[in-house]
């Protein structure tokens, strides 16, 4: 039974960052911050309605509100009254508010945890069963399978819509592609994926499902179609790693796994090849071959064909720990010799300035300079 | 009437709601401007954990060390954003969404930890923290929002003429000397302490609508900074007192979802009836006759 938890965890994710890569590709990662608490309102709205937590209306209603908030926030700043990050902050709070008092006021006696909504708990997930075929299988599995085909059919089938709509919006206009379509088409189903999944995450770290596998992979590639396979590795790498982490500890499920994709983002922001590391050290590297390659240039020079240390060392201000391990590299790859106290250019060296002009462009030194 | 207005609950509780919703609006004002209001919102998910780990450090549930952890992460979490969006390609918003998340996550996953643990007790209210629950606030609570808001305006005041420069001409502000990076982590810093200490009023949610919302209506009441400021800080406080009251006279009503829905009343109000406002745009449009 808790193996169906991981898979339940799997397919929330994989339905989740599969709509989060386009999310992020079109700066709408706080949108559906705002869309994940606005659900709520929905859910509330159409439980007094049907008084049953488990009705389908459930999840239509909360998900027009969803897309009923991305209406409000564009309407807002449409105006130009307001600016669209204020519009999304103002207006999702004002009706998570709504939704808050009329739990509180209304469904205080009724199974309608104020908790569970907005944390969730993906353990919970396999006590919900349902009969497919003489198969049980929990709800919230193969309700998040069917939403993941969903998904993964409307990107399949708008795959160039989607593209030209995301990275070029403009265009895309001009070329008579429906640019509203595609956008409501993908914040309906964002809706309808974060009210399926918040009964197994949560309202909060839905949002992490969406945005962070996409953005690990954002990091690394450019093409759109390698990014959401990326996003799809991440998504499951996160779900595993975190469902392991949090058996072995015995915590939450969903905010361990939520933890765990941040630190697979920061290792991969940290280290990837135009990550801070590999730029911090490719940085350094570069300053001390173009001081190696200085020390050479000027040895080069008629007028300082030899050098003492001092020399050397007032010439490009260096320390004495500087100075030896540049010059101990340069003894070493035999590009300069030493006579008695003076450092002199090898034929090797020689020629290494003679390439390293052509490669810089420098003109040649002339012999009778 | 009169019976609510001088219970002691309300006085309590509206004089610690009325003064955080001033010092609130006036820095949220700052964010806005600068189109940083959403951070408030990251920072005030990712003070979750922080109330977690201070009460698995002290202890108990003492207000001022739970603020003091909510304050600490929730200036890693704005760290961590600044780290993200300057070194890759990351854009400020998709930050904001990962970080708020992952926070709030790491929140859940220590709580859960906390509550299978029997060497700690007394969880039960630390979820109130993201609702608030400002009927159960005490007065040593009163005095810590009073004295951080105070601190906040205090340092305001002192850093008036830079903040104001600051926001409107950066480079200005850098040629004649001011640190940008370090008048940003002021700001942020105070915005911080306000949501820290304004946890149990309104919870780690709705707190970002008491920095939004009051800035929005000063804007587009007034184009001068003072008066923006003065006018977000008033409709702030105004609402925070009429909400306070509409939660003490109907029963089961959260006192920080009321405040917040007389603020977004007001909003919806501005929107409509002020200086730029809707109403007046389109009889202006009307009269000369411009199409848009």
């Amino acid at each position: 039974m808790m193996i169906e938890v991981l898979f339940v965890l799997i397919v929330t994710a994989m339905a989740t960052s599969l709509l989060g890569v386009f999310l992020v590709l079109r700066g709408m990662a706080m949108v559906t911050d705002a869309i994940s608490h606005t659900i709520l309102l929905g859910i509330v709205l159409a439980f007094f309605i049907t008084n049953d937590i488990r009705s389908p209306w459930l999840i239509i209603a909360a998900s027009l509100v969803g897309v009923l908030t991305v209406y409000i926030i564009e309407l807002v700043s449409q105006t130009r009254l307001i600016r669209q990050d204020a519009a999304i902050g103002f207006v999702f709070t004002a009706l998570f508010a709504v939704a808050i008092i009329l739990v509180s006021k209304y469904a205080g006696d009724v199974h309608l945890d104020m908790d569970v909504v907005l944390m969730g708990e993906v353990i919970f997930a396999p006590f919900n069963r349902i009969e497919i075929f003489g198969l049980s299988i929990p709800n919230a599995l193969w309700q998040l399978s069917i939403i993941l085909l969903i998904n993964i059919a409307f990107v399949l089938l708008f795959y160039k819509e989607l593209k030209i709509t995301s990275f070029d919006p403009k265009f895309a206009y001009i070329a008579g592609f429906s640019v509203a379509f595609i956008h409501y088409a993908l914040m309906t189903l964002v809706s309808v994926t974060a009210v399926a999944a918040f009964d197994a995450v949560g309202s909060i770290l839905v949002i992490n499902f969406f945005v962070a596998p996409a953005l690990t992979a954002y990091l690394l590639v450019r093409r759109m179609g390698t990014m959401i396979i990326l996003a799809l590795s991440f998504a499951v790498l996160n779900s595993v790693a975190g469902y392991y982490t949090s058996l072995y500890f015995d915590l939450s499920v969903a905010g361990t796994t939520s933890f765990i994709a941040l630190i697979t983002f920061m290792i991969v922001f940290l280290f990837n090849s135009n990550g801070w590391v590999s730029s911090f050290v490719q940085k350094t590297r570069q300053k001390k071959q173009f001081n190696r390659a200085m020390i050479l240039m000027l040895l080069n020079e008629k007028s300082h064909e030899s050098l003492t240390q001092e020399e050397i060392m007032s010439h490009f201000n260096l320390t004495p720990k500087r100075f030896n391990r540049h010059i101990d590299h340069l003894l070493m790859n035999e590009y300069i010799e030493k006579h008695n106290k003076n450092y002199r250019l090898t034929q090797r060296g020689v020629e290494f300035t003679h390439y390293t002009r052509i490669k810089y462009e420098l003109p040649e030194m002339n012999d009778h300079y | 009437m009169i019976d609510i207005l001088s219970g002691y609950t309300f006085l309590i509780v509206a004089f610690g709601t009325v003064i955080l919703a001033f010092a609130s609006g006036i820095i949220g004002t700052v964010s806005v401007i600068k189109g940083q209001s959403l951070i408030g919102d990251a920072v005030g998910h990712a003070t979750f954990p922080g109330i977690v780990i201070a009460f698995m450090l002290v202890g108990i549930r003492d207000t001022l060390s739970l603020a003091l952890g909510a304050l600490i992460l929730g200036i890693v979490a704005f760290l961590t954003i600044q780290l993200i969006t300057e070194h890759s390609k990351i854009t400020l918003d998709s930050a904001l969404a990962l970080v708020l998340s992952s926070f709030f996550g790491l929140g859940m996953a220590l709580m859960s930890f906390v509550q299978g643990n029997p060497d700690f007790d007394g969880t039960q209210g630390l979820s109130d923290y993201i609702f608030g629950q400002a009927a159960y606030m005490l007065r040593s609570d009163v005095y810590l929002i009073i004295a951080a808001s105070i601190l906040s305006l205090l340092i305001f005041s002192l850093f008036y003429q830079q903040i104001k420069i600051y926001i409107f001409d950066p480079i200005y502000s850098r040629s004649i000397g001011i640190s940008n990076p370090l008048m940003n982590f002021m700001v942020l810093a105070i915005t911080i302490t306000l949501i820290a200490v304004g946890l149990k009023a309104v919870g780690a949610i709705l707190i970002v609508n008491l920095l939004i919302a009051p800035a929005v209506i000063g804007q587009l009441w007034s184009d001068r900074f003072l008066n923006v400021l003065l006018i977000a800080g008033t409709t702030g406080a105004i609402a925070a007192f009429i909400g306070t009251y509409i939660s003490t006279a109907g029963d089961d009503i959260a006192t920080g979802p009321a405040i917040i829905l007389v603020l977004s009343a007001f909003v919806v109000f501005s929107m409509l009836f002020s200086r730029k406002g809707l109403l007046r745009r389109s009889i202006h449009r009307r009269k000369f006759g411009e199409r848009t």
